[in-house]
């Protein structure tokens, strides 16, 4: 199985100064990383690097193509008078696009991709007044039209309904099926048991195995700190959790 | 101090009987389209300052061929493109060049500018005309220029539109979409900039805003989608031109402040219309699922 996401000995900072660091894992083809961590803890850091935005202190990161990248949607311009179908459509940008206009056949595979994540009535509502879920599917649509064997989605499932959280663990479920390659970022450790494996970072990389392995009330703890407060479970078993965090907006 | 009486309103079919006024109409129309397309990607991307900073940039080179005898349309697009060089530059190295280092380079240009003036005009007049605007003496180069940008505006709007929004509604995830930011952005930039060379005879190095930005403005209120700001931005522009035309006929004023206090009070009456304007109650988090 080969490697769609990878690092080596890998730090990352800015302006050189190291906010994550012995970074070493490897995940392959269709296989589903939920990495988890504290606000601050470096995921933002990891997905930056991985999209190539951010080059590595000292190591290498790796990505097999182009990711597609799913940011927190309060990061994109929500007065932007763009359409769902807008927004989708700017997948077929990718593939050498970029200088020329939109062709039927990109309307047409954005039209696909709405209708796959559920939105093919909202396809003219305007970006901004989608609810948050909403806003997500729209960017996985536009990962879709990018055909991109990679995703990295940076808390997907934050300040989401419960429906359109259905609705997203169920479209996982799908593109992992696809071989495709999610790496999902979460403060919900919790969720974390659904995937395949699990990256915890606080500043450095604490543990990366299956959920069974990683989870423990050890690993949890150091990749915590005090934001923890633990249901159940030894310092040595799979443990159930929740992380208290303080988001800042 | 008195106000003199204003002149009779002139007949307009009876000022289209000059020359002059043919021309300043054909040019006003060709950087109605210039100006109303690439104002809407102005408005979009937040360029607005960067707009009216590379066309104050110009004032000092204008000055200085109007001196030496240099050709002014080169000397302006010359400062200009390295204007928005310098700007393309500072922000791809992280260190986005911001308000204070465009403020203190409009404030640069208009200072240098006015100091060389002094020396090189014997009136006031010859300054007031870089800076606002002429109708007198505008002629086949500069509807040339002024249609080379409107051309550029439309292929550059229908080839790259897509990446210029890509790039800001969602700037973070634009390189993973295969854009390459720092290229598109500068031709972007450029293309601002020799535009706003086209529109210097016409309405001067202090004035260009009043048809690059002020009608995307007016239009970014009135419109929901980016097909319909960058028409009705052209359309606004036009008519913003055709207004300011007449009444700098009427008046005898410069077009470029004729122009500019037409298209600042469309503005403002709409930005007043959409803040009285009942706003429709936003859908609850996931109504339309």
């Amino acid at each position: 199985m080969s490697a769609a996401v990878s690092a080596a000995r890998a730090s990352l900072g800015y302006g050189g100064e190291p906010v994550l660091t012995g970074l070493d894992f490897a995940a392959g083809t269709g296989t589903t990383v939920c990495v988890l961590g504290p606000n601050g803890g470096g995921k933002t850091t990891l997905f930056r690097a991985l999209v190539g935005e951010l080059r590595p202190l000292t190591g290498t990161v790796a990505v097999a193509g182009r990711p597609a990248y799913v940011a927190q949607t309060d990061r994109t311009r929500l007065d932007f008078p763009v359409t769902a179908l807008d927004v989708a459509l700017m997948g077929s940008l990718a593939g050498g696009r970029w200088w020329r206009p939109a062709r039927g056949c990109d309307r047409q595979a954005a039209g696909r991709a709405l209708e796959r994540v559920g939105l093919a009535d909202a396809a003219g509502v305007a970006f901004g007044e989608l609810s948050g879920g909403q806003r997500q599917r729209v960017l996985i649509a536009r990962a879709l039209v990018q055909k991109a064997g990679v995703l990295l989605l940076d808390e997907p499932l934050g300040g989401v309904d419960p429906d359109s959280a259905q609705r997203i663990s169920t479209l996982f479920a799908e593109l992992r099926s696809e071989g495709r390659t999610l790496l999902v970022s979460t403060h919900d450790v919790e969720s974390a048991h659904a995937f395949d494996l699990v990256l915890c970072l606080n500043r450095r990389q604490i543990a990366f195995a299956q959920p069974g392995e990683a989870l423990t009330r050890s690993v949890i703890e150091e990749t915590y700190g005090s934001e923890l407060v633990v249901l159940s479970g030894g310092s040595d078993e799979p443990v159930r959790a929740i992380a208290v965090q303080h988001h800042e907006h | 101090m008195e106000l003199a009486a204003l002149p009779p309103l002139p007949d307009p079919l009876v000022l289209l009987d000059t020359e002059l006024v043919r021309t300043a109409l054909l040019e006003l129309g060709l950087l109605a389209v210039a100006g109303g397309l690439l104002g809407a990607w102005i408005v979009l991307r937040g360029l607005a300052f960067f707009a009216h900073a590379v066309g104050a940039a110009t004032f000092p080179g204008l000055v200085a061929a109007e001196a030496t005898g240099a050709s002014p349309r080169l000397a302006s697009l010359a400062l200009a493109v390295a204007c928005a060089g310098a700007v393309e530059r500072g922000g791809r190295a992280g260190r986005a060049p911001g308000d204070v280092a465009t403020g203190l380079l409009l404030v640069a240009a208009l200072a240098t500018g006015v100091v060389l003036a002094s020396d090189v005009f014997e009136s006031a007049a010859g300054a007031e005309r870089l800076l606002f605007g002429t109708l007198i003496g505008l002629g086949g180069a500069d509807l040339a220029t002024s249609a080379a940008a409107a051309v550029l505006a439309i292929g550059a709007t229908i080839m790259l539109g897509r990446s210029w929004t890509a790039v800001g509604f969602d700037p973070e995830a634009a390189p993973t979409l295969g854009i390459p930011v720092a290229r598109a952005d500068l031709l972007l930039l450029a293309l601002i900039a020799v535009a706003a060379v086209a529109a210097l005879p016409a309405v001067g190095a202090l004035l260009v805003t009043s048809l690059y930005v002020v009608p995307a403005a007016v239009a970014r209120l009135l419109t929901r989608s980016v097909r319909s700001l960058l028409l009705s931005s052209a359309a606004i522009a036009a008519v913003q031109g055709l207004g300011g035309l007449y009444v700098s006929l009427w008046l005898d004023v410069p077009p470029g402040p004729a122009i500019a206090v037409l298209g600042a009070t469309a503005y403002a009456l709409c930005a007043v219309g959409s803040a009285l304007r009942p706003r429709p109650v936003a859908a609850p988090a996931g109504a339309i699922l």
